[in-house]
């Protein structure tokens, strides 16, 4: 059940609240760590993330936060009020991050749905100690020591809901029999017995009994329920007098069609929450309605549900709540709705020569416009900066280079890019594992072997993400010993990895690659932080995953540069279908330069087989696909087809095919993994006919060809 | 103790009247005016209430209404701070807003439904009234 | 969570001894039923270049695609030609959903645990590369039926595919 967030908002929001407040903290902490101290300000910060912390979950009763996060609390308290000298600003440090750590675990379980049981008496007994030293340097120093920190036990609370996860949902229909008399009172009667058991019950007629008529209604049209209760369907029918009723339909519903069936009965579904800040307009219009007592008077005197409060929410709001499901679920059927525009737009009915289509195609255009608005905006909606990513590998180096030993400078750059959602949950471990690795192997074991190679004493890792091209390029650099060459195809050599191949036969980038095969690590000890049994190759397939692929960089004695390649989003790319043979592929618009027609004159064969083409003077690799994937019935002549030419990362080549069929969206869908990988393509996708297109990868085709 | 349990709805009503009735005395209204009716009932015979246990959707007046006329009422009435009755909101619309609101009309704790009894006994403890 | 319950109740349900069977070539062979989603006609199939040849490509199976097999290749049998009786067996094995191309279904049979003997271990080498995914022979009236282990078809393949890329990253 832990997948099932907490829907309680006020928890979501202290939940939110924390984390911002835990994630500034840490900003501050690692970027003063070198520092001999913290500043005012930061101090000051610290204080405040603290007290607020302290403070709700002392409103939440989340006692060993409250107790944790008040120690610390107290110790910026006299820290800021005596600003004593000589504090021990490392051990200070790991001080905050202990705290950190231990509420960002608690919140983690708050966040799953469990109690947050740990223990935080040692943490605090540490906290004291160190307090009491504090305290015993402030008078050594003459200071006078503050009044003691005044504490006020928090005089509100809330009680958060229980968790609604044992909570069974029902949709029940009674039919009665046509002759049944009084039918409104039996339904009446069914409502009041359900009562016992329910945590929420719902019904259509609403005014059973005040309203004589209802009882037609409910003869017509059946009496609908709606159920939340923890008992079973069983204890349920028991308690439904079914002796009149000709059928009873029961049915178990999820939480989600509850949801939205809440909304059929004339309820809203309860609030959860996001922001909608980017969203201008909405901000610019009204800020949201301050609620005021008597807003929520139920206007009917009826004991019933389906309240119909005196004054309705208020209809604008800057924030509204969604569930990341919903998000998805919306994003889904967005995909749907891009494969019907095409069926549509390109049914073969319209082929009909002579036919008039100029309205039809205006009508057309426009909802091609309306469709590609829609999924940009959803598209921003699941935008989200790299920021807390980033943080994160903030800290990983902070603390591996600390248990190494290690003196490294941490640098960030582009930490605003933004990706889609789901692409970060994807690329934070990858991240995380190169990061540790460029602590760990990159940067050298001690400052005298940097300085003896002529280096500054303090390692440097350069984390930069940049947006380019419709893909995000996140490099993890160091300035540590690069890779060796000889070293990487020794160690391959020895594990069997590159059967008796020369070191000549391979290419710079190739030695490299090495590193991200199953089975190989140059390390002989497997360290805590990096290593641990997965290697280089979870990584690549991680980011493969996704559509994405790593490149490597190196130069032994300056360092190395480790680059996530991935796409910006996942799911609708705007693409280019052409056909080879019979086949229908999809090329990516952004990889398209040109298409041009050409004539044989234009090709030069090497004498290794291998093709070319010059277009104005200037010569590219050309691939005829049809070749490349032995595709029967292609064209072969140059006169016959057309050659595209693609770029990718400044690099060009031409690839030869049939025909262009049309521009279309496409929804991107990953070939299904039982089918092996092959080199080139990315994935495939439903065109408007509902036959199956795969679609290219320019960046792939351009690595096979360079390998031949 | 004496409580004041507000509830229109059936099934609350009747699942916290029996939980609240292991802790004392529990009067039950069915709407706001009859809660705060009830209230200064209890007020001018002297007996007054230590805790109140208010829904928020309630018809003729709301839970807030009910909270906010009682505070005033006590005001007026020159009731120390001490005295107060101890208002406990349950409902379950437990938006941030609507929390924050009850809590500046004073209220000591918000219960969002499905309440937590255990909770609910740990707050009551707090409060010093069990 | 949810898909291993359901696994749960259907080895436990009425479907426990009832196979789909299907002939191709001159052989039956036999599925739990239990794996079996759907059969459908033959579809227009997208071929997937560099596959290997018994993947014939992928088919829409609405708005779903899916991987196809021909379960002839498959065996390193010789493939026939497609006729209007070729039909698809859709099986999820584990959520994996894949469609195997077939001559011909048969009909759903009852087998029962008794009446299933383990394949002989020996044979020529055609032999072994069915024996790899079956996993017992059952009578039923005068056919033998060669029960095939649906979890081995999909997992086997998963070697299969490791051991190329490996190969490939070697070459």
């Amino acid at each position: 059940m832990a997948e099932e967030f907490n829907t309680d908002s006020m928890l979501s929001m202290f939940l939110y609240e924390s984390y911002q407040g835990l994630e500034k903290l840490e900003g501050i902490i690692l970027e003063k760590q070198d520092a001999d101290c913290f500043d005012d300000s930061d101090i000051n910060d610290i204080f405040r993330i603290m007290h607020t912390i302290k403070g709700s979950s002392g409103v939440l009763m989340y006692e060993n936060i409250t107790k944790a996060s008040h120690k610390l609390e107290d110790v910026f308290y006299y820290l800021r009020e005596s600003h004593p000298e000589d504090v021990p600003h490392m051990e200070l440090v790991e001080k905050v991050l202990a705290v950190s750590d231990f509420i960002t675990g608690e919140l983690d379980k708050i966040k799953a749905g469990n109690e947050p049981d740990g223990d935080e008496k040692k943490l605090v007994e540490d906290l004291d100690q160190f307090l009491g030293e504090l305290k015993g340097e402030i008078k050594k120093q003459g200071i006078r020591l503050p009044k003691a920190n005044k504490q006020e036990e928090p005089t509100q609370f809330y009680i958060t809901p229980v968790a609604e996860e044992d909570s069974h949902f029902y949709r029940i229909v009674i039919h009665y029999k046509s002759d049944t008399q009084m039918s409104n009172i039996r339904a009446y009667s069914a409502t009041y017995a359900l009562k016992e058991v329910a945590e929420d019950l719902l019904y259509t007629p609403e005014d059973i009994l005040s309203n004589e008529s209802s009882g037609d209604s409910i003869l017509a049209e059946g009496f609908h329920m709606l159920l939340q209760t923890k008992s079973s369907k069983d204890e349920v029918m028991e308690l439904i007098d079914s002796s009149e009723a000709e059928t009873i339909d029961f049915e178990e519903i999820n939480k989600t069609e509850y949801g939205k069936a809440l909304v059929e009965f004339g309820r809203e579904a309860p609030p959860i929450v996001i922001n909608l800040e980017d969203d201008k307009a909405a901000a610019k219009e009204n800020k949201q309605a301050p609620i005021t007592p008597g807003d929520y008077v139920v206007k009917s005197k009826e004991t019933g549900k389906g309240k119909t409060l005196a004054k309705n929410q208020p209809k604008q709001q800057a924030v509204i709540s969604v569930n990341v499901e919903k998000m998805d679920a919306l994003m889904d059927m967005i995909g749907e709705l891009v494969i019907a525009e095409a069926t549509v737009l390109q049914n073969p009915d319209l082929k009909v020569p002579g036919l008039d289509l100029t309205n039809f195609q205006k009508a057309a255009a426009q909802l091609a416009k309306n469709t590609t608005e829609l999924q940009d905006v959803i598209m921003s909606m699941r935008m989200m900066p790299l920021t807390n990513v980033f943080q994160k590998m903030r800290r990983i180096v902070f603390d591996v280079s600390r248990k190494l030993g290690k003196d490294i400078e941490f640098e960030a750059i582009g930490e605003n890019t933004e990706v889609d959602k789901n692409i970060i949950e994807h690329i934070s471990d990858p991240l995380m594992h190169l990061v540790r690795n460029s602590v760990d192997h990159g940067i050298e074991d001690s400052p005298e072997i940097r300085q003896a190679n002529g280096k500054k004493a303090k390692g440097k890792i350069t984390l930069e993400a940049k947006n380019e091209g419709g893909k995000v390029y996140i490099s993890v650099k160091d300035d540590g010993k690069g890779l060796n060459k000889e070293k990487l195809y020794n160690k391959a050599m020895e594990n069997g990895l590159i059967g008796d191949k020369l070191m000549s036969d391979f290419s710079e980038k190739d030695i490299f690659k090495f590193i991200t095969l199953p089975g190989f690590s140059t390390k002989e000890e497997v360290t805590e932080y990096s290593g641990r049994g997965v290697g280089m190759d979870v990584v690549v397939k991680n980011i493969q995953s996704i559509g994405g692929r790593l490149d490597i960089d190196s130069v032994e004695g300056q360092g190395s540069e480790m680059t996530l390649v991935i796409p910006l989003t996942l799911a609708i790319i705007s693409g280019i279908v052409i056909q080879v043979g019979e086949a229908p592929f999809v090329i990516e618009m952004a990889s398209i330069k040109e298409f041009i027609s050409v004539t044989e004159d234009a090709l030069i064969q090497e004498p290794g087989g291998e093709e070319f083409l010059v277009l104005r003077g200037d010569c590219f690799p050309f691939i005829r696909l049809c070749e490349k994937y032995d595709l029967p019935g292609a064209k072969t002549k140059l006169e016959d087809g057309i050659v595209v030419v693609v770029e990718h990362e400044g690099k060009q080549i031409c690839v030869l095919i049939d025909k262009i069929l049309q521009e279309q969206e496409i929804v991107v869908k990953p070939i299904p993994s039982y089918v092996k990988k092959v080199k080139g393509l990315s994935g495939c996708t439903q065109l408007g006919d509902g036959s199956i297109a795969l679609i290219l990868d320019v960046g792939g085709l351009m690595i096979e060809e360079e390998r031949r | 103790m004496k409580i004041l349990l507000a509830e229109d709805d059936f099934a609350s009503r009747k699942f916290m009247d029996k939980q609240l009735s292991q802790y004392g005395e529990c009067d039950v209204m069915v709407d706001g005016e009859e809660a705060v009716d009830a209230f200064m009932m209890a007020l001018d015979d002297g007996e007054p209430y230590d805790l109140a246990c208010l829904d928020v959707m309630m018809p003729v007046m709301d839970g807030y209404q009910v909270l906010k006329a009682i505070r005033d009422i006590e005001t007026q009435k020159g009731i120390p701070k001490s005295e107060r009755v101890k208002v406990i909101m349950t409902t379950a619309l437990n938006d941030e807003r609507n929390v924050k609101m009850a809590f500046e009309l004073g209220c000591e704790a918000y219960a969002g439904k499905p309440i937590d009894m255990e909770k609910f006994e740990k707050v009551l403890k707090k409060l010093e009234l069990i | 969570m949810a898909d291993e319950l359901k696994e749960e109740l259907l080895e436990e349900d009425a479907s426990k001894g009832k196979f789909m069977t299907f002939q191709t070539g001159r052989e039956f062979f036999g599925i739990s039923i239990s794996y079996v989603s759907e059969i459908i006609q033959m579809q227009p199939i997208t071929a997937i270049p560099e596959a290997e040849d018994y993947i014939k490509g992928l088919i829409n199976l609405r708005g779903k695609i899916i991987p196809v097999i021909d379960v002839r290749v498959r065996f390193k049998m010789d493939p026939v030609e497609y006729t209007d009786r070729t039909c698809i067996i859709v099986i999820d094995v584990k959520s994996t959903v894949i469609g195997l191309i077939v001559e011909k279904i048969a009909e759903v049979d009852d087998i029962m645990d008794e009446d299933v003997v383990p394949p002989p271990t020996l044979g020529g080498h055609r032999d072994n590369e069915k024996s790899k995914y079956v996993y017992g022979l059952a009578r039923t009236g005068d056919t033998m039926k060669l029960l095939l282990d649906p979890e081995k078809l999909i997992k086997q393949e998963d070697l299969d595919i490791l051991e190329e890329l490996q190969g490939e990253e070697q070459a």
